[in-house]
């Protein structure tokens, strides 16, 4: 009898260690590597004739890691109706003027990519991010609740989080119209909504969002997903963003951004 | 102040693929890619701001005249990442440096920035990711 009692005891302590150690949540906590696209040079510094090369960490800024664990299937560019096609083409051809992240506009969910640092607290997780057009933070409740009801549609839109075993989820939407989804004239309505995957690998974390517009989409994007590395490079803000060369262009000549 | 402005033939590929203009427009779009400068005057100011940092430069043109030259570089996180603050640069502010790199098409006193010599010595350069392994 006491044998049996000591029997069930044990059980009843190590199925709820066992549970908790199966819900533990991975902490995406910390800074993490630049997202956004700079330039791919590297400094070639020479002081009394040495020479050192630092190179930066671009890894991050484009969706190169679709064999990570846990990627789902991606295609580098969203499928647009028909009757969209022309606009995407027409914003593509004229992208070095059309652009909005190129005369200092917020580039908004997704093309922002991943957070440059994550807080993961109890009841909400916060997103930091560095940007040329300033450092947007979103907060994204995990405690249950639903989307603001009366939130105004913004850039960076209303976000909610949940976990589904190992990944984060985050559902952002309201947001308005004026940001593209990607480079190229991805343009979008204001009935975007994005999911946002977030997870680890080892020490790194990968992001990958889906895009949703019934508007102007002919079905789901799943962008490529992102592999970032951790970040010992502390945040900062952002100077101020002044663009000039618009007017100084003299042709149409663009490249690959995000 | 003295000013030089050389063209090197064959220029063309060096500087095409240092892509210096970065998150931005393609530098073709503005800048003469075929034809490098090295503009020697007093730095004068420099801005760290987004897309681009920038300095101005007086410098002494061909017949003794005063050029206001204004130079634009990377963006200021991507310095931050390899190492250089606006101190870095600041620091010579009234001093004469020496600046390399692409003019605009317009031929105006304005170009992209890819490398300064500071009144020390030391060098600061931009170059392609894929020849610094």
């Amino acid at each position: 009898m006491l044998k049996r009692y000591v029997s069930s005891f044990a059980w009843a302590m190590l199925v709820p260690a066992v549970v908790l150690a199966q819900q533990a949540h991975p902490d995406l906590s910390g800074a993490w590597s630049y997202a956004i696209d700079r330039a791919p040079a590297a400094l070639k510094k020479t002081v009394n004739g040495v020479v050192t090369i630092q190179k930066i960490d671009q890894s991050a800024r484009h969706g190169d890691a679709t064999a990570v664990p846990g990627a789902r299937p991606s295609t580098p560019a969203p499928s647009y109706k028909p009757e969209h096609q022309a606009k995407v083409k027409h914003l593509f051809d004229n992208e070095s003027k059309l652009d909005p992240v190129f005369y200092c506009g917020k580039p908004g969910v997704p093309r922002i990519g991943p957070p440059r640092k994550i807080v993961q607290l109890p009841a909400e997780t916060i997103f930091f991010y560095e940007d040329i057009s300033g450092d947007p933070y979103r907060i994204v409740p995990t405690d249950g609740r639903p989307h603001r009801v009366n939130a105004n549609p913004s850039h960076y839109g209303d976000s909610v989080g949940r976990w589904e075993g190992q990944v984060f989820v985050v559902d952002a939407r309201n947001f308005v119209d004026d940001t593209w989804i990607g480079e190229d004239g991805y343009f979008h309505s204001a009935e975007l909504r994005v999911t946002e995957r977030l997870w680890k690998v080892g020490d790194n974390m990968v992001w990958q969002a889906t895009v949703e517009d019934p508007v102007v989409l002919a079905a789901p994007w799943v962008m490529p997903p992102r592999l970032v590395r951790p970040s010992t490079e502390s945040l900062e803000e952002s100077p101020k963003c002044v663009e000039t060369d618009g007017a100084k262009l003299l042709n149409d000549d663009h490249h690959l951004q995000r | 102040m003295r000013q030089t402005i050389s063209a090197w033939a064959g220029a063309f590929l060096l500087v095409s693929t240092v892509t210096s203009v970065g998150a931005h427009h393609s530098p073709s779009a503005i800048f003469d890619m075929s034809t490098r400068i090295s503009v020697t005057g007093t730095l004068t100011k420099i801005d760290w701001i987004n897309p681009h940092i920038v300095i101005a430069m007086d410098a002494k043109g061909s017949g003794g005249s005063l050029e206001r030259w204004t130079f634009e570089s990377n963006p200021p996180s991507w310095y931050r990442s390899v190492g250089l603050a606006r101190a870095d640069f600041a620091k010579v502010i009234g001093q004469t440096v020496t600046v390399e790199g692409v003019r605009a098409r317009d031929r105006s006193l304005f170009g992209y920035m890819q490398k300064i010599t500071l009144p020390d010595g030391t060098s600061l350069e931009l170059i392609n990711s894929a020849d610094s392994k």
